[in-house]
């Protein structure tokens, strides 16, 4: 296990390594200057030559890659150009909405999946089962933009039954208790929750069905059955406790799925996330800021699946006997 | 299969945790704004400013923050009018004189505090031009102040600015570039690190607002400075909120969310203003002129000319071929003008009788077939030594409306015999061809300042930083000098429409649209006065009547 283990974290640091080497070079190949015009205004050639050479990228390409690298040893992530700021603090911020956001997702996603796939699993084949599978694939084939901006403009512009767009309220979160503006802060986060988790939920419900039909017809399943237990008791605590295993590997699948389907959500929805903060940095070729937040969102991902793979090893007993994980 | 359903019963934590939260919700803090100083403006921004510092920014939104933070010494008034000092409003200054032709000599305003209660000093508008004007702080307002030889103290309360030379814009160039920085505070920051200051994200001013909180990504607040010396500012909290884009903005305001939005830009956004019960709309004049630029050297290669655009004759058959005033009623309505030149709404020398080339297709047609372009194959693409008139017209993807007028374009190029293809770019991609020269035609446009004198020879003249076309013509550049340094606006007027018509004559590019902006307003504020060249500039005289105060206006921060 100990070696399955560091051989799979030297792996996941060679794939954060190699993201962020392909990342620091497309974008730097990327047409456009991180210091030219805006919309609105045109910058100075003098001005932008000084930050050319203050920011070093005048260098040559690899030079400037191995100054990255060295920073990055130290810890640095350099500075963001277009935020003014250190990349760590800019990215800092984003965090808790991005995980907040995720985690909500989650919630949506696994609720709504796994009640979905357990309800088709118990009546396969018939109406129910047909109606909400094609209902799924619906939502699954969904672009989560557009289901975002649906979202919005109907029950935000037109109902005015949630906020159009935002974390909280910016005047009355100062005004009002913490836990007031927690309230107001689920209420900002229920329809990009909504529009994450459904279109995942779509996807979780399949797999959650599939994994309930191939234990339904397990001995111990039938053995429980025998011994006169509750169909409900069979189901939900037989069957079901076994058909969460491949959850796990869910799990770690969906957080990726979550971090990118985010980077459009929070768009479409000014959520202040990594994905918001990512789409501005490419947009302005904030080199530093692109770099450092696919590092982050790579490492996160690759620490995800891993720890999805520890639990799966720890839930699953065959796969810590000798030769079991591979 | 049948089975009994327990009785429910809530767990005992669950009950505490509700009532725990319950109690919390209620102890909300007592609300009681009441009278002419309350009311909390939300304005809905569409980006996030960089940094709250102003020698290092010219972004818009910072812009408009910090310019409620930091006062000038004195402000534009809303004639617009650059030339002398008679327009201009005392802020920081509370008057001027000139000793010489070349010396001005300001007198601060004794009651101006910084807000941490330091006295505003002559000293600190010296240490503010001098960073302005440093080369290691890299300001991008550095040219600007290129006239200015020195700024000195004379004492505690008297700043004087020395010029190199004169000329009309002296004054202008003295107070409106500048904001006046608080010298105690920022002296120690090193001159190479100004870009990252950590004051500009927490500034301390001498302005009517005071810097409370800056949550990035989500706002920036501000609560009024009771204590301001130019007088107490109405509203007392203002937000700016900020969104990923103007469709959002727009909406938040329409909903509700926001109050305010400074731009409503295109004309879906201003038709689904016009409906919302909740909002006042305020058109001014604009800053910004859009033109279809020809690149007069070869793309790619600034140093020939460009195969077809560098023919002058050409040019002008192609500008002929335009229905510029059909292009405008089909984008814009009502909402946009013609520009008889290279000219923003903004401007004071906007001149309708600029003359111009006019919307003639017949002659456009006639000149083409004298320059020897015919149809010989009878594809409907004219054609000349065997080479076909056709080039690509660059357009960025960002603006909805200029891809709209590319495909408009096209098509009036191609009643003529012109083959036109569109290159949609990133607008990252779209800046750097353009400067790079990259391009064959591009839809361009540009955000002028208050003074054509800066603006105007930057884009168009032969030297000029943003002449994207490579624009070059000596009669021009005399007439924009002579313009410059016209002492008198009739005089300086003048000799701009001069230049613009001897511009036009040249058809270096083909000017589109010059729209009037219009800023939303909920309807509960009343006074609101729009500056052109500084959207909020006059929200501290804004008010939100005592009868018209909501929750949310009456909210204790």
């Amino acid at each position: 296990m100990t070696a399955w283990l560091v051989r799979r974290l030297a792996a996941a640091i060679a794939i954060v390594f190699a993201v962020v080497t392909i990342t620091f070079v497309l974008i730097h190949l990327a047409p456009g200057t991180p210091f030219g015009a805006d919309e609105q205004h045109q910058q100075d050639p003098e001005v932008i030559a000084r930050l050319v050479r203050q920011f070093g990228l005048d260098q040559p390409l690899p030079v400037q890659y191995v100054l990255y690298l060295r920073n990055l040893l130290r810890g640095e992530l350099g500075q963001s150009f277009s935020q003014h700021r250190p990349v760590a603090d800019a990215i800092a911020d984003t965090i808790p909405p991005t995980l907040t956001l995720a985690g909500a997702a989650l919630v949506v996603d696994f609720a709504i999946g796994l009640a979905l796939g357990v309800y088709q699993a118990v009546r396969p084949r018939r109406f129910g089962d047909i109606v909400l599978g094609n209902v799924a694939l619906f939502f699954h084939s969904l672009p989560t933009f557009w289901l975002g901006l649906v979202l919005l403009l109907v029950f935000g512009q037109w109902l005015h039954v949630f906020p159009v767009g935002g974390m909280r309220d910016p005047v009355l979160c100062p005004s009002v208790t913490s836990a007031r503006c927690l309230g107001d802060v689920v209420w900002h986060l229920a329809l990009p929750a909504l529009t994450l988790g459904l279109v995942g939920a779509a996807g979780t419900a399949r797999y959650q069905r599939a994994a309930m039909l191939e234990v339904v017809g397990e001995d111990y399943v039938r053995t429980a059955r025998a011994k006169g237990l509750g169909e409900r008791r069979v189901l939900l605590v037989h069957a079901l406790r076994n058909a969460l295993l491949p959850f796990i590997t869910l799990i770690g699948l969906a957080f990726p799925f979550l971090l990118t389907g985010a980077v459009l959500v929070e768009t479409v929805f000014a959520w202040p996330g990594m994905g918001r903060l990512s789409v501005g940095a490419i947009f302005q070729r904030d080199y530093p800021l692109v770099t450092g937040a696919a590092l982050v969102a790579t490492g996160a991902v690759v620490l995800g699946s891993v720890l999805a793979d520890v639990l799966y090893a720890v839930a699953d007993p065959r796969l810590r006997a000798p030769g079991g994980a591979r | 299969m049948a089975f009994t359903r327990p009785p429910v019963r809530l767990p005992a934590h669950v009950a505490l945790v509700g009532v725990v939260l319950v109690a919390l919700t209620g102890c909300e803090r007592r609300r009681g704004c009441a009278g002419d100083y309350c009311g909390t403006l939300v304005f809905a921004a569409a980006g996030e400013p960089d940094i709250l510092l102003p020698p290092v920014t010219q972004q818009q939104y910072a812009l408009d923050i910090f310019g409620q933070v930091f006062l000038k010494l004195a402000d534009l008034g809303l004639s617009q009018n650059t030339i002398g000092d008679e327009d201009f409003q005392p802020r920081l200054a509370q008057r001027w004189e000139w000793d010489d032709p070349l010396t001005l000599v300001f007198h601060l305003d004794p009651r101006a505090r910084w807000q941490d209660g330091q006295s505003v000093t002559a000293a600190d508008v010296a240490f503010t031009f001098d960073i302005y004007t440093d080369s290691l702080v890299n300001s991008p307002f550095r040219s600007s102040l290129r006239t200015i030889s020195a700024v000195t103290t004379r004492d505690s309360l008297t700043a004087v600015f020395r010029f190199h030379a004169r000329y009309p814009e002296m004054f202008y160039d003295a107070v409106n570039h500048m904001h006046i920085l608080p010298a105690h505070l920022l002296r120690p920051v090193p001159r190479s690190q100004w870009r990252s200051a950590a004051f500009g994200r927490a500034p301390v001013g001498d302005g009517p607002y005071r810097f409370v909180v800056w949550k990035a990504g989500e706002s920036v607040e501000l609560t009024a400075d009771s204590t301001f010396f130019l007088g107490r500012p109405h509203i007392r909290r203002l937000i700016w909120r900020f969104t990923p884009n103007l469709q959002v903005a727009v909406t938040q305001v329409i909903a509700g969310d926001a109050d305010a939005v400074e731009v409503l830009g295109p004309p879906d956004n201003v038709k689904r203003a016009q409906v919302a019960a909740n909002l006042a709309l305020y058109p001014y004049r604009g800053e910004l002129y859009g033109f279809l630029a020809f690149n007069l050297s070869t793309n790619g290669d600034t140093t020939k000319p460009h195969p077809l655009f560098g023919d002058r004759q050409l040019r002008r058959a192609l500008a002929m071929a335009v229905d510029r005033e059909g292009l405008r009623k089909s984008v814009w309505g009502d909402l946009a003008q013609v520009p008889p030149g290279p000219l923003a709404r903004l401007w004071s020398i906007w001149d309708p009788e600029t003359r111009q080339l006019p919307y003639d297709t017949a002659q456009a047609a006639r000149m083409l077939t004298w320059l020897g372009w015919r149809d010989s194959n009878g594809d409907g693409i004219r054609d000349r030594d065997g080479q076909p008139l056709a080039f690509r017209i660059l357009v960025p993807t960002t603006s909805a409306l200029r891809r709209q007028y590319a495909v408009l374009l096209q098509e009036q190029f191609r009643r003529i015999g012109a083959d036109v293809q569109l290159d949609e770019v990133e607008f990252g991609v779209f800046d750097g061809r353009t400067q790079a020269g990259r391009f064959d035609a591009a839809v361009i446009a540009r955000q002028a300042d208050p003074t054509p004198t800066s603006s105007l020879p930057q884009v168009w003249t032969t030297a000029g930083r943003s002449n994207a076309g490579r624009y070059a013509s000596p009669v021009f550049d005399r007439l924009v000098d002579q313009a410059s340094a016209a002492p008198r606006r009739d005089a300086a007027k003048a000799l701009w429409r001069r230049a613009i018509e001897t511009l036009n004559q040249d058809a270096p590019a083909v000017f589109l649209y010059a729209p009037d902006n219009v800023a939303a307003v909920n309807r509960r504020v009343t006074d609101v006065v729009i500056r052109p060249d500084d959207y909020w500039a006059l929200v501290r005289t804004w008010r939100i009547p005592a009868d018209q105060l909501t929750d949310r206006d009456r909210a204790e921060p």
